[in-house]
């Protein structure tokens, strides 16, 4: 067996040449398409508590911050 | 590389392996000394050894039926992880299964969640979902040993790919040539040439249910403890018996010390994830 | 090779397993979440309500402290062990007699079971039974006490990790050690450089993979670190040493209120991942970039 360090992360295998392989985008490392919406999930789910901390007690929904998420999201997924 | 005199290494070890050995002596310590003599002052030495202790532990049936749970517990799931991680490695080796090193990636994945998290819903699943009419899997040990596998069987998983993986293939097929079943195949080829492997793992994945205490302080509540709870229940606020706990914690050390020397080695490995080889 | 049923037939047991006990309880503590859930509240149904718990969460002042001692814990534990563990794992790289069997004792406290690493400290550190606070008294007149000072505890506990974890450095250090080829060190004495210039220039570089893999999987470890925290202080004085596991253990669990309970534990094992992952990203990062 190889190192377990040196295992690719599943999906990022160097000889997956398949259309969803990884491509370089403005984030710093190669992704694929679910290491993408794994970055939206994570960023979504930090700025909802952010939000519920310091923004939803002076008034915004957190709708808003929803919505934010959800664009950041289109962006990291598309363009990352 | 630089010093060329020996004895400074020898001397700075010492040093050093005293630093690992004296708590654990201390703990000797305490545990063969009669609760008087314990708060007078602090004796490094040893002037003369109280088994009452001891004998207090063995003649206690509360203790004696945890000891036999977590005996119970940790073979049982040892047996159970070592099966099933054999099996699960032989799938992976052989077969030609679609997404097969992702699977392998994910088992591994489940070694790391951090118990406490999973308390809550081991807690809830066991005794709202995971239930057939009035037996739930809450308090049992068959309860235990299932869940400890949920650390238990990535690591026998992860330690035993390299042994299964290291078998030449053309031995069992050789044997499917002569018309064996795979039961066989797998029974009297490659079992045999896994021997070693399978020890490891065995012992190791025993070391780890036996020294587990989170999961079986939560799930448990009465018929199922396991020694490492008992000896939490020694510590309470109202007054500790301070040589019972050591006999206790000596008794719960006793296995890990006997193996220790056995699979020394695979130890580091195991615990890092393979990313070390002792 | 044979058919893939009997490979599926020979995993299933083992996907079945992890999938009852790993993969169902991850998606049942996040279900269960967004729920106002207390059997022995006023109403003991289970109701949907929306991201309420969360919003306890994030203005829970024990919760938020506990994070707070779990980093300096994390930081200060493995930052010592680091350090102790690349200076023993140098000292291991010269030849002496006899240096099997120190090796082997070093390793000794890694397969103890925590909570009897937690037991052991505890009859070390005990007032009036432990031997540390009697040495400490006799010799500097310092009075150690872990029931009431705080910062003692949270040091005691550092400690007793340092103890019991940094023979996992040491050896996963040796192992990266062992395996440098000698030639760049043999290089940059020729040309002079002093013992710091090679370790900040040519070892440390060299290792940083071993380093990152090594700080990776102790920060999960100590991320976890329950058993001997609760069997040492049991969290206290106060809330000193309460961290995250801990505080799950003790304030969380034994309450009945489980939606809240999980969305506390739902924030935990997002950090966790989080960590996890940015430390997998450090690690694999080196790698891709090499392979350009």
């Amino acid at each position: 067996m190889t190192d377990p360090l040196d295992r690719p992360a599943p999906g990022t295998r160097p000889d997956d040449d398949t259309p969803e392989a990884a491509k370089p985008g403005f984030l710093p490392i190669e992704t694929n398409w679910f290491d993408r919406l794994f970055i939206s999930v994570v960023v979504w789910v930090a700025l909802s508590l952010f939000w519920f901390r310091f923004i939803e007690p002076m008034g915004p929904s957190i709708w808003i911050s929803n919505a934010i998420a959800l664009a950041l999201a289109a962006l990291i997924i598309t363009k990352g | 590389m630089r010093r060329k005199n020996p004895w400074l290494s020898i001397l700075f070890w010492i040093f050093i392996s005293f630093l690992t050995l004296f708590p654990i002596y201390w703990l000797f310590v305490v545990s063969v000394k009669p609760a008087v003599e314990l708060f007078s002052t602090p004796d490094v030495i040893l002037r003369s050894v109280y088994w009452q202790n001891y004998i207090d532990v063995l003649n206690d049936r509360t203790l004696r039926e945890y000891m036999l749970n977590s005996l119970i517990i940790s073979t049982g799931n040892a047996l159970l992880c070592t099966t099933l991680g054999f099996f699960a490695c032989y799938a992976l080796s052989r077969f030609d299964l679609s997404g097969k090193e992702s699977i392998f990636f994910w088992t591994i994945t489940n070694r790391m969640a951090p118990p406490a998290v999973f308390l809550l819903p081991l807690f809830l699943l066991m005794t709202q979902v995971y239930r057939i009419g009035d037996f739930s899997l809450l308090d049992t040990r068959i309860g235990m040993i299932l869940v400890y596998c949920t650390f238990n069987l990535p690591f026998a998983i992860w330690t035993l790919r390299p042994t299964v993986d290291g078998i030449p293939k053309e031995l069992d097929e050789a044997a499917f040539v002569d018309g064996a079943s795979p039961w066989k195949v797998i029974t009297e080829v490659v079992f045999p040439l896994c021997r070693p492997g399978l020890a490891v793992t065995l012992i190791l994945t025993w070391v780890f249910a036996w020294n587990e205490y989170l999961l079986a302080a939560t799930l448990t509540n009465f018929n199922a403890r396991t020694l490492t709870t008992g000896l939490s229940e020694y510590v309470t606020t109202t007054g500790t018996e301070w040589g019972i706990m050591a006999a206790i914690s000596v008794f719960t050390l006793i296995p890990a010390l006997i193996v220790f020397g056995m699979v020394q080695r695979h130890i580091v490995t195991g615990l890092t994830f393979g990313a070390v080889k002792g | 090779m044979q058919s893939r049923k009997l490979g599926w037939l020979l995993l299933a047991p083992t996907l079945a397993v992890l999938f009852l006990f790993g993969v169902v309880p991850f998606f049942y503590v996040i279900y269960v979440a967004f729920h106002q859930w207390n059997p022995f509240a006023a109403n003991p149904e289970m109701i949907f309500n929306g991201a309420d718990n969360f919003r306890q969460v994030v203005f829970d002042a024990g919760f938020l402290a506990s994070l707070g001692v779990t980093m300096a814990f994390v930081f200060f534990a493995v930052l010592t062990e680091l350090i102790i563990g690349y200076l023993l794992a140098q000292a291991f790289m010269k030849d002496f007699p006899g240096k099997a069997i120190f090796r082997t004792i070093h390793t000794l406290p890694l397969i103890m079971a925590p909570i009897i690493v937690g037991s052991i400290w505890k009859l070390m550190t005990t007032p009036s039974i432990g031997i540390i606070p009697h040495l400490l008294d006799s010799w500097f007149g310092y009075d150690l006490n872990i029931g009431q000072s705080a910062g003692a505890a949270f040091a005691i506990t550092v400690i007793m990790d340092v103890w019991h974890w940094t023979p996992l450095v040491t050896l996963t250090l040796i192992a990266a050690l062992v395996s440098l080829p000698p030639d760049p060190f043999e290089q940059a004495q020729i040309d002079g450089a002093n013992k710091r210039q090679i370790f900040w220039h040519i070892t440390l570089p060299m290792i940083a993979p071993a380093v990152v893999a090594t700080v990776f999987i102790r920060l999960m470890d100590a991320l976890r670190t329950v058993d001997e925290v609760l069997m040492l202080t049991g969290g206290g004085p106060g809330s000193a040493t309460r961290y995250v596991g801990v505080h799950i253990f003790k304030e969380v669990f034994p309450r009945t209120n489980y939606g809240y309970g999980s969305a506390v534990s739902v924030i935990v094992l997002y950090l966790t991942i989080v960590v996890c992952w940015l430390l997998y990203v450090g690690m694999l990062a080196p790698r891709n970039t090499k392979k350009g």
